[in-house]
């Protein structure tokens, strides 16, 4: 149970982390940066910007709960069923960045769901 | 050529990697002072301990790797084939950890870097959108 409720931790801090520093960059906007000064630039409006730096601290939080895990559960276990990310964040790309997600992304999704059923069968 | 050559070490660099994270946190759960179960202090102990700092080391090799190779490769390509990881963590993880792999595992394992390789085609037809919209940019600013 609190390998479940680790795993959980894992997958929504790091969804929401990508999904964070993906609002965070095009916030940002295209990088194209020459001189050092531009580079300069370019990291203050980086390490300013709040989504990037929510997306940093989630991703911080899924890493250690990650550590955390590995501690008592197997890694042939622990980093299939992580996998489920993937469909958290085509969730999250369609709902809160409305992305548009086609058929054959949806199928993937659910092809990863079902992998990841697989792998939780005791 | 050259991308095979930064996905193989990408792939390898992950699964090795998490190998190692999984060994480090195991050596020091199985310490007397951790015995009573998970604390903070493990997680303290774990920046301390070079296996975990050769695991993160290894993930920032992946991650760079990943990243370069986003810059010349299609992400339709790069995703599915640094996800084919999945399938040697677990051979790692059975092979050096001792860990019980059942079939069910192992068929979960490869359903997953099938549906990977499937969300990674549907991104194709975007990527090539946009990647035109940029030349389209690029091209008018140079105008």
């Amino acid at each position: 149970m609190l390998t479940a409720i680790m795993v959980f931790m894992i997958v929504s801090s790091n969804a929401a982390g990508d999904v964070l520093l993906t609002r965070g960059m095009k916030e940002i906007g295209d990088i194209s940066a020459v001189s050092p000064l531009d580079w300069l630039r370019v990291a203050r409006r980086i390490l300013t910007n709040w989504n990037f730096l929510l997306g940093v601290l989630c991703l911080s939080v899924s890493f250690f709960s990650f550590l955390t895990v590995l501690s008592w559960a197997d890694l042939s276990f622990v980093v299939p069923a992580t996998a489920i990310v993937y469909v958290v964040t085509v969730i999250g790309a369609k709902f809160i960045l409305k992305e548009e997600i086609n058929r054959m992304r949806w199928a993937g999704t659910l092809l990863v769901c079902l992998g990841v059923a697989l792998v939780c069968i005791p | 050529m050259k991308t095979a050559i930064v996905i193989t070490i990408a792939v390898l660099a992950q699964a090795v990697g998490n190998t190692l994270l999984s060994k480090g946190m195991k050596d020091i759960a199985s310490q007397p002072a951790f015995a009573d179960g998970f604390s903070l202090m493990m997680l303290l102990s774990a920046m301390q301990d070079p296996i975990i700092w050769a695991g993160i080391v290894l993930l920032i090799l992946f991650f760079a790797c990943f990243l370069s190779a986003l810059s010349w490769a299609d992400l339709s390509f790069v995703l599915p084939a640094t996800a084919s990881g999945y399938i040697l963590n677990v051979f790692l993880a059975h092979r050096y950890l001792a860990e019980p792999v059942s079939a069910s595992r192992w068929m979960g394992s490869v359903v997953i870097v099938l549906g990977i390789a499937l969300v990674a085609c549907s991104t194709k037809s975007s990527d090539v959108k946009r990647a035109d919209g940029k030349e389209a940019t690029e091209r008018s600013e140079t105008c």
